[in-house]
């Protein structure tokens, strides 16, 4: 299967949306019960994502460049790709927001159970804290990047 | 009605490759491949530059085919 330049680097997106959640998501996830500013090493690791990112994206598109010396043309069908593929990634951000604002709006809600039941327990189960929120959004990011960009190389394969 | 076209004929007739064609008109070798392959189907704009560069009426390199 060959691939064009403008397939690679939609691949090489795809693999650091991957690579990103798999290396950086459990730790936001093992401190999500936390504040922000409880987070041990927050700084660092925002700094250490920073870094990693320019240097992936540097190597790799470097490599890209050296591989395919030619400049490839950007034209009507990529601008149609990209369209249709945006469009998709921009619905599914719509109906994740709004699955979002439900999620946060029944933990809210569910503070009453405390005042009902006084259980504290169940109370504190349904706490949400913004490291929580922090976590959801960046898993949402990661999840719609990998569908645009799968059904952007899908187009690039079928149109 | 499915939008076809005669654009492989009529390069290889003028002994153009996919890639000059495209060079030529401005677009990828890729966007000539959908186009001749009927997955793509080009703005006028193009049309009308691949007919040009062509030298052929965008009527007879683009025409209307029952289904």
């Amino acid at each position: 299967m060959l691939l064009s330049k403008k397939e690679i680097s939609i691949l090489i997106e795809i693999v650091y949306s991957i690579v990103f959640a798999l290396i950086f998501l459990p730790y936001f996830y093992e401190n999500q019960e936390k504040t922000l500013i409880l987070m041990d090493g927050l700084v660092e690791k925002i700094i250490q994502i920073i870094i990693c990112t320019v240097i992936y994206f540097a190597i790799a598109y470097s490599i890209l460049e050296v591989a395919f010396k030619k400049k490839e043309t950007r034209d009507e069908r990529d601008d149609m790709i990209n369209s249709k593929s945006y469009k998709l990634g921009y619905l599914l951000y719509e109906f994740s927001l709004f699955i979002f604002i439900g999620y946060v709006c029944s933990k809210f809600q569910n503070k009453e159970l405390f005042n009902l039941t006084g259980n504290l327990e169940l109370y504190n189960s349904f706490q949400l804290t913004d490291a929580g929120i922090v976590f959801i959004v960046l898993v949402l990011l990661a999840f719609i990047s990998v569908i645009k960009s799968l059904y952007q190389f899908y187009l690039y394969r079928t149109v | 009605m499915i939008l076809k076209n005669n654009l492989k004929e009529v390069r290889q007739k003028k002994g153009l490759t996919q890639e000059e064609l495209g060079a030529n008109v401005g677009v990828s070798r890729q966007t000539i491949i959908s186009i001749e392959r009927y997955r793509y189907k080009p703005t006028l704009e193009l049309a009308m530059k691949l007919a040009e560069n062509l030298n052929i009426k965008i009527e007879k390199l683009f025409y209307f085919e029952q289904e």
